[in-house]
């Protein structure tokens, strides 16, 4: 159980934990998914949480994201603490603060890709930028697909649309479920690469779950879960120095 | 998020189509009616008008007043004469309308059986056109007695021709008219299908048998205000009559007619009501279900920033959409149904209907029911669907949660106890208004099952699936499993059907008591025959005709009459006394009723704490006020508060208008015999007496009844079509839930027939269930309604156990086609889409 801090050069903290316990079920069938987690993401920054199955990373991120509630601990998003908020306070936090990036299903089935990437913001009733969103379409080349529903897209394109709406309404933090689970290499390695893009160009911070080395090589700083505790971080990863960390944990 | 709603619609319309279905059905039914007494309220409205547009001032008995004796007039020649003479009076006449006759066909009998229907009208002729409202149109008026013009439209549809001889049948008898020519009545001969003739006043009033005129037709002078000569008129009148403007008299005629037909407004607005009651339940399903299916949706969204509360609008947005497209199609509907309904009453009755419009009630009531049903119905899933947590966006399989079906049972244990309290309290307890707790008692109750049903379906599918699976192998007991695992939603549908079930059973068991208890009537009365006046009374001189005819021991008469006893009018029954006892029985009272003599006999209800065998009460009748001697107690059976003999009856009321003439036979005649003696007796003078055997006026008796339970069943056909919509959509819902399930059944290796047959299976089940509760619950309330109605004479208690059997057959029906649709899709599905599908 180490506390992982950032370098110094980095001030700004988008997210963090301390103390962090979550536990699912009753009685024999209790598991404890996160068994005390202190961390600190740090601001544009691309972090990547690694672990094999049953690490607790998706718990990790589910919490931090404030989808899910910690059992024990604190956490907060950008500087607010958001484990003392009900229900609704924190809807309202992850409405103004936070985009998503699922593993599939991430679009709305009855509206097309541009209604889908202006979403949050039509939720929260806030204006569009309209040039920033010009260049996040030019940018993911999503230009002729804005007028097709999901069902008309392939899967690349799908979590290209879900990447343009998280990137469009410039939330605080992004935080991707595998985003590039479901595709093919090439179509995967576009995505991560616009991804890290929006990181180096935008100052974007994002947080990733993933379980592919290759994937995690895209980021800045890997934290590696096992059994729910941080148990090693890597900074400027690449995929084989990933893979021999990854053979060292696991079953 | 309004734009949201509108795209969820229409992205899948498809699994929206029954409820919009069901929606439109029952604002159909509302629209319908609406729009069709729109129709007839305009048609007669223009006959209103048509009938007085041509005079100014009509002067006419007060429709306050009391009714006078039968063959007086209220205004006579010196009426008339003071009427010209009023200020602004230009011209006055007497005027005589007689309407309560038949005008027979050229054979001699009446058009229709004389039955209903328009009437003829025989109506005094003064030669002026605007008094009269006619215009001669071919021929000449008639001027000797016995002498008569005719519409022309009847003139044409009778086939008959100047110089012709008709027959006017009526109280005195057959009066003969000769045509001497034909008029035009208003502008447009607009009847809504009713015979006119005119003839001179003298021969009117041998027919009407009366000495005066029943009203004054008047035109005011040029430039004079019809109000200020109506006012001025009144002075010189006799007591009971009024003055009232043409324009008036109009509108009191239209307001009398619309306020009947807001009776029949309402009648079909309860049976829409259970018809959009039935209509809820799909609604509340398939809400429900599409809510299960869109969780991965609805979490994302969730997950993204939308409040719960958001969550919840847009469905509830979703729901308005639904009902305002179902309120517009169902309006759409009822007015093709108007339409077809008007065109085929047109066809037998001739021009009956004013141009057939939408009017704004119809619009008013068909689009407030429909949004509003289709709101409260989504409100429950709405509610659910805001509540779902962002995390199941993340998880891959969709788990239903199930809550215990504890609370339901509770809840609906405790509205069924409540409902059978009241229920019962309601029917014994001789409470003011017992039909308000009854009515209550019987809703709760009902609800009560519903919710219960639920319970009771866990365990008997469970029980089913031994039956199932001996009978249909695999594809049974996949079926009774299907059943069991969404009990909530399978007795949803099932209950919806059981609601319709219900009210026919209770209308059926009633309706079969109702025919039982007529068996037993007229199987333990003395008469053999019945004789009854078809559209007006029997006169005198048919009774004594009956009475001279070889093999009639007696025939006994009944009246009816008002009196006032104590300032408020009451009902009054006239009899033969010393023979109708054998026909009565004890139903007349505690004794027999030829002990009736003078005294006057009274209900318990009437007698009340005041009163009691011995007092005397006085009455006031139109001939004369008598003091009575209360001689004893009498029964329901009789129908009105008070009894007494015909001359006293006489007395009091003066000329007594002949109901019914029941008549005994002479030992060692035939009936049939002396049935026809009779019959052939009156022809010439009296054909509008028809003479009936016991068992004849039995039949006729129940057929009203079986018309009654049609109609009311035709009413309850669009809730329960509704119903068997239901079972269809919860299916076909359930399909597109199950897609993946389907799959893997067909991919391991279950036929297409087989999926087909568990999809059937699960329907009829869930038809016959309902039916089943519902007829359980029918039949018990019925029962009970019947039972403690024994003492207001409804004797007979009878289970309409083929009925009953039918309704099974047409349950088991009614799954079988309800299942096509779903079952087919099922059947198709494409074995690998249906694995890949999204849960």
């Amino acid at each position: 159980m180490t506390t992982v801090t950032p370098d110094s050069a980095t001030l700004q903290i988008a997210a963090s934990m301390r103390g962090g316990y979550k536990d699912y079920g009753f009685g024999d069938a209790a598991v404890r998914a996160l068994n005390g987690i202190n961390v600190d993401i740090a601001r544009g920054e691309f972090t990547a949480i690694m672990g094999p199955s049953g690490s607790g990373k998706s718990t990790l991120l589910h919490t931090l994201a404030g989808l899910d509630r910690l059992t024990a601990g604190e956490s907060s998003i950008a500087g607010q603490v958001i484990t003392s908020l009900n229900e609704a306070q924190v809807t309202q936090v992850r409405r103004d603060n936070i985009g998503f990036v699922f593993q599939a299903f991430n679009l709305i089935p009855s509206l097309n890709g541009r209604e889908n990437i202006t979403l949050p913001i039509d939720i929260a009733g806030t204006k569009l930028d309209k040039d920033w969103f010009d260049e996040i379409i030019g940018i993911l080349g999503l230009g002729d697909r804005l007028t097709h529903l999901p069902a008309e897209l392939s899967g690349g394109q799908q979590q290209r649309v879900a990447v343009a709406r998280a990137l469009v309404s410039r939330p605080e933090i992004i935080f991707a479920d595998e985003p590039s689970g479901n595709l093919d290499s090439k179509s995967g390695a576009e995505l991560l690469g616009f991804m890290r893009r929006a990181v180096k160009e935008f100052g974007q911070t994002i947080v990733m779950v993933t379980h592919d080395p290759t994937a995690a090589s895209y980021s800045d700083r890997i934290l590696f879960l096992e059994d729910g505790v941080i148990v090693d971080e890597m900074r400027e990863p690449t995929a084989e120095r990933v893979l021999d960390r990854m053979k060292q944990m696991g079953h | 998020m309004f734009r949201l709603a509108i795209k969820n619609v229409r992205h899948n319309p498809r699994r929206l189509i029954l409820t919009a279905i069901a929606v439109a059905l029952g604002v159909a039914l509302v629209s319908a009616t609406h729009i069709f007494t729109g129709a007839l309220s305009s048609g007669f409205n223009a006959l209103f008008n048509d009938i007085y547009d041509s005079v100014d001032v009509i002067v006419e008995p007060d429709p306050d007043a009391e009714d006078l004796p039968l063959g007086t007039s209220a205004l006579h020649d010196e009426d008339v004469d003071a009427v010209r003479g009023v200020d602004g009076v230009a011209t006055a006449e007497g005027s005589l309308t007689f309407q309560m006759g038949v005008l027979l066909d050229a054979d001699g009998g009446a058009p229709g059986g004389g039955q209903g229907g328009p009437p003829s009208l025989v109506i005094s002729w003064s030669g002026d056109a605007d008094l009269d409202g006619a215009t001669l149109v071919d021929g000449a008026g008639p001027s000797a007695p016995g002498e008569a013009v005719i519409d022309v439209d009847s003139f044409e549809s009778r086939k008959l021709a100047i110089g012709d001889t008709v027959g006017y049948a009526s109280e005195v008898g057959v009066t003969e008219l000769t045509i001497t020519g034909t008029v035009k009545f208003g502008d447009n001969n607009n009847t809504q299908g009713a015979t006119l003739l005119w003839a001179p006043i003298d021969t009117v009033r041998t027919i009407a048998a009366v000495d005066g005129f029943d009203s004054i037709q008047v035109l005011v002078a040029d430039g004079a205000d019809p109000n200020a000569v109506a006012e001025g008129i009144a002075p010189v009148l006799p007591d009971a009559t009024r003055a009232i403007t043409a324009e008036d008299k109009v509108k009191e005629q239209v307001e009398q007619f619309d306020q009947a037909l807001t009776y029949v407004n309402i009648f079909t607005l309860v049976f829409a009501l259970i018809a959009l009651f039935v209509g809820a339940y799909i609604i509340v399903n398939t809400f429900r279900i599409i809510v299960t299916q869109r969780t991965r949706e609805l979490g994302l969204l969730r997950a993204i920033g939308m409040k719960g509360s958001q969550v919840r609008n847009m469905i509830l947005v979703e729901a308005v959409v639904i009902g305002f497209v179902a309120a517009t199609l169902g309006i759409l509907m009822g007015w093709v149904l108007a339409l077809g309904l008007t065109a085929l009453i047109e066809v037998g009755a001739g021009d009956l209907f004013g141009p057939t419009t939408i009017p704004p009630d119809a619009l008013i009531w068909g689009y407030g029911l429909g949004m509003v049903v289709t709101l409260v119905a989504a409100l429950q899933p709405a509610i659910h669907a805001a509540r779902i947590a962002p995390m199941e966006a993340l998880r891959e399989s969709g788990t239903a949660s199930r809550k215990p079906l504890k609370t339901r049972n509770i809840v609906g244990g405790a509205m069924g106890l409540i409902g059978a309290v009241l229920f019962v309290i309601g029917l014994v307890a001789g409470l003011p208004n017992p039909a308000v707790y009854v009515g209550l008692g019987a809703v709760l109750l009902i609800l009560g099952a519903t919710l219960l049903a639920a319970q009771v379906l866990v365990p008997l599918a469970y029980g089913l699936r031994g039956v199932l699976s001996r009978v249909f192998g695999i594809d049974g007991k996949l079926a009774s499993n299907n059943i069991r695992r969404e009990p909530r939603r399978s007795a949803n549908t099932a209950a919806a059907l059981m609601i319709g079930v219900t009210l026919l059973a209770i209308i059926s068991t009633f309706t079969a008591s109702l025919k039982s208890t007529i068996n037993d009537a007229f199987g333990s009365s003395e008469a053999d025959m019945y004789a009854i006046a078809l559209s007006t009374f029997i006169p005198q001189g048919a009774v004594d005709i009956i009475s001279e005819t070889e093999g009639v021991e007696w025939a006994g008469r009944e009246a009816q009459g008002v009196v006032t006893y104590d300032g408020d009018d009451q009902n009054l029954w006239i009899m033969d006394s010393d023979v109708l006892g054998g026909v009565y029985g004890d139903q007349a009272g505690d004794r027999d009723l030829s002990e009736l003599g003078d005294g006057v006999w009274a209900t318990p209800v009437f007698l009340g704490e005041d009163l009691a065998v011995g007092d005397e009460i006085t009455l006031d009748g139109a001939a004369s006020t008598q003091t009575l001697e209360i001689t004893g107690v009498a029964g329901d059976a009789i129908g009105a508060p008070l009894v007494v003999n015909w001359p006293t009856g006489e007395e009091l009321i003066g000329q007594l208008q002949i109901v019914q003439v029941s008549i005994a036979v002479e030992d060692g005649y035939e009936v049939a015999d002396v049935q026809t003696a009779i019959m052939d007796a009156l022809a010439t003078e009296y054909p509008l007496v028809d003479v009936q055997t016991a068992d004849q006026t039995a039949q006729f008796a129940k057929g009203i009844i079986d018309i009654f339970l049609n109609i009311i069943t035709v009413m309850l056909a669009a809730a329960l079509i509704i119903a068997v919509l239901g079972v269809a959509n919860t299916l076909l819902l359930s399909v597109t839930e199950r897609t993946r399930e389907i799959g893997l059944l067909r991919a391991v290796g279950l036929r297409r027939s087989s999926v087909w047959r568990m999809i059937t299976l699960e329907s009829v089940v869930m038809a016959l269930f309902g039916t089943v509760l519902g007829m359980i619950l029918g039949v018990s309330i019925g029962s009970a309604l019947v039972i403690s109605l024994e003492d207001q004479g409804i004797t007979g208690f009878s289970i309409p156990w083929f009925s009953l059997i039918i309704y099974t057959v047409i349950a088991i029906i009614a799954g079988i086609v309800a299942a096509i649709w779903p079952a087919f899709r099922a059947s198709r599905l494409d074995i690998l889409k249906a694995i890949a599908a999204d849960g």
